[in-house]
């Protein structure tokens, strides 16, 4: 039995490490790969002036050897100076913690919604196991698993926006409102711009929950423990609340921290077809006009937020796991 | 085995050993092929696939037997599309006995554009899940059969491929690397972002293989490293590969379709994928303008083909996994 500290430790050293990896290949992708860093940060235009230029290069130290513009490079990240974006001329962090926001509305809604159906789904499928729900819900989930998240957005679009008008086709609010003064009008515009968007990315999802909700809950149901329950007269729900869910649930924390990674692809894709303008959206665009700056400060930000939600993930299990002792 | 291999085998010239070990792979093969036999969904799955197969294969056929079918029908097209030709006949026209998906922004037939699409995405998904399946493997052999501080550095960079955004990633690498859009950077990047999972389960597996008393005896009668990984432990390792493979093809046929969709596929004046025929409607605004078989058809050849290698690759793991046979 391990105690609780050490798990915890070497938790965040890994997360360190990983973070500390990322920052690495970061660079790597954006200083040293094209052969060319100032192509990065200084825009590829004919008649930009030339102090500019230089400005940049003392910025980021683009004339110095590699490994003075790592330690450059560091410094930089860790006071959040990641240049100006080109497309907009201000400040790369500014615009991407703005549109985190949104990316942070849609994925929380969205993960909340596919955890509780997905379990839900899972629960009664092991519990009917061999039932007609039971194959009905896993061909319902494997289908709309398969399906390319960016596609489904568009059917979305196609029906409840083009044809029955029951939402808006974009945005994330209508155009010129912003979050703050905050009102009851700008939540209901929120809810109603947020509606299909997190549908689409709650669907696509809900399986891989369902499916391991199911498999965990079925291989428990087949443990010892359970069949000693059962002998002592334990009332079916009561047995399924108090032994074989606690359990159940493990592999489900840890799906949903590698299942993010995954979620964040799928917000990337629906903020995109909705024109939804979260980091996803934002990205895709930047990728289009080759800011660069935008690009890669919000690789490097949306790696750490997926890092942190991680570990807290990892924290919940060590918490929850029944062998891990607090001591 | 039948009579008739053992035939063929004994026309072979291959020392004995070597004649038995094809014998026994090959009865290896008959098992799983009679339990998958028994498997509605992998045979579902299966038969979805040769359709795309065919389809892929005989794309040139496939249309000159639709123009076959129309002509005989009394309207005869000008050719059997090709899927780049230019028509003629109007831009975005709406399903016709000439068009039967119509046509797309630049005249083109969009139902030769589907059919033709298919061997791009077969082929992407099937070289680029071969690749990561190649780099995951043996990322988790050796990471697994080492151990120590070298297993701790493979994991720890395997971390951060597992919990990056896939997408993000794959989005900063197919921008940020040079050399213009190809197919075969496509399945670069592909291939560079999907290992990691494929790298975790082989190093378990390798772990728990090299527990068990074959490895030691082995080891006790002085077998080279070599040795012990290519005959004791890949035959062990090999069949979760072998079914983890299919569902990677599967989501390496999602990636192509999603960077394709993004403008960040294979070019597409020369490969016409599912993804960028799903562009190109986006970019005319095929929602807005209630232009659905332009969005319908080619998502639907996605989401069966994703479908297909999904249901073998579900028949196959539960083949090789006895504890979900049971079941």
């Amino acid at each position: 039995m391990r105690s609780i500290r050490a798990v915890l430790f070497r938790k965040v050293i890994n997360a360190v490490i990983t973070i500390f990896i990322v920052l690495a290949l970061n660079f790597v992708l954006f200083h040293v790969m094209p052969g060319n860093p100032v192509r990065m940060m200084i825009p590829q235009k004919p008649n930009i002036d030339p102090g500019y230029i230089d400005m940049m290069m003392e910025k980021f130290g683009l004339d110095e050897p590699m490994h003075i513009q790592f330690l450059i490079y560091l410094k930089n990240v860790f006071s959040l100076e990641f240049g100006d974006s080109f497309r907009t001329k201000t400040p790369v962090i500014d615009l991407v913690l703005d549109d985190l926001t949104w990316t942070l509305i849609l994925v929380g809604t969205s993960t909340f919604f596919m955890i509780t159906i997905g379990m839900a789904l899972g629960i009664l499928a092991a519990w009917k196991r061999g039932s007609w729900f039971d194959t009905g819900s896993q061909a319902f989930s494997l289908f709309f698993y398969a399906m390319p998240t960016f596609w489904f957005s568009m059917i979305l679009i196609l029906v409840f926006a083009v044809q029955l008008h029951w939402f808006p086709p974009s945005g994330e609010l209508p155009i010129g409102m912003t979050l703050t003064p905050f009102s009851i009008g700008t939540f209901v515009a929120l809810l109603d711009h947020l509606f299909l968007p997190a549908i689409s990315l709650t669907v696509g999802s809900i399986a891989a929950f369902s499916v391991v909700m199911r498999s965990s809950l079925v291989d428990v149901m087949t443990e010892d423990y359970i069949t000693t329950a059962r002998a002592k007269g334990m009332s079916e729900g009561r047995m399924l609340r108090n032994h074989a869910l606690p359990n159940a649930m493990l592999p489900m924390v840890t799906l949903i921290a590698l299942d993010l990674a995954f979620i964040v692809g799928g917000a990337f894709q629906t903020e995109y077809v909705f024109d939804y303008e979260g980091i996803g959206y934002a990205t895709i665009i930047a990728t289009e006009q080759d800011d660069y700056p935008y690009l890669q400060a919000a690789f490097l930000i949306i790696a750490v937020v997926v890092i942190f939600a991680n570990l807290i993930a990892d924290l919940a299990l060590a918490y929850l796991d029944p062998r891990v002792k607090m001591k | 085995m039948s009579r008739a291999a053992d035939r063929f085998l004994n026309l072979v010239p291959l020392s004995e050993p070597a004649k038995e070990k094809l014998r026994l792979v090959g009865k290896r093969i008959a098992v799983t092929a009679r339990h998958f036999r028994r498997s509605p969904t992998g045979m579902a799955g299966l038969g979805i696939l040769a359709f795309f197969v065919v389809l892929a294969i005989f794309a040139g056929q496939v249309m000159t037997l639709f123009s076959w079918i129309a002509g005989s029908a009394g309207h005869p097209w000008a050719s059997a599309y090709d899927p780049f030709e230019i028509t003629g006949d109007g831009v975005m026209r709406p399903p016709s006995p000439e068009h039967w998906l119509g046509t797309d922004d630049n005249e083109r037939d969009i139902l030769s554009r589907v059919v033709y699409g298919s061997r791009v995405s077969l082929e992407i998904g099937l070289v680029a899940a071969a690749a990561s399946m190649g780099l995951g493997t043996l990322v988790g052999l050796l990471a697994g059969f080492w151990g120590g501080w070298r297993d701790e550095v493979l994991m720890r960079i395997t971390d951060v491929f597992l919990v990056l955004p896939w997408l993000a990633l794959m989005i900063v690498l197919a921008t940020v690397l040079p050399g213009g859009q190809s197919v075969s950077k496509v399945i670069f990047v592909i291939s560079v972002t999907g290992w990691s999972y494929t790298a975790r389960i082989v190093r378990a597996q390798v772990l728990s293989v090299k527990e068990r008393g074959f490895v030691e005896r082995a080891r006790a009668i002085g077998s080279s490293d070599m040795h012990i990984v290519r005959s004791h432990i890949f035959p062990n390792v090999f069949p979760l590969v072998f079914a983890n493979a299919i569902i990677t093809v599967a989501l390496s046929i999602l990636s192509e379709s999603t960077l394709s969709y993004i403008a960040l596929g294979p070019p597409p004046t020369e490969v016409v994928t599912w993804g960028n025929i799903l562009y190109s409607a986006s970019q005319r605004n095929a929602m807005g303008n209630e232009l659905y078989w332009w969005i319908i058809v080619p998502g639907l050849c996605i989401v069966f083909l994703v479908l297909a290698f999904t249901f073998i690759g579900y028949a196959l793991d539960e083949i090789f996994n006895p504890k979900l046979r049971k079941r």
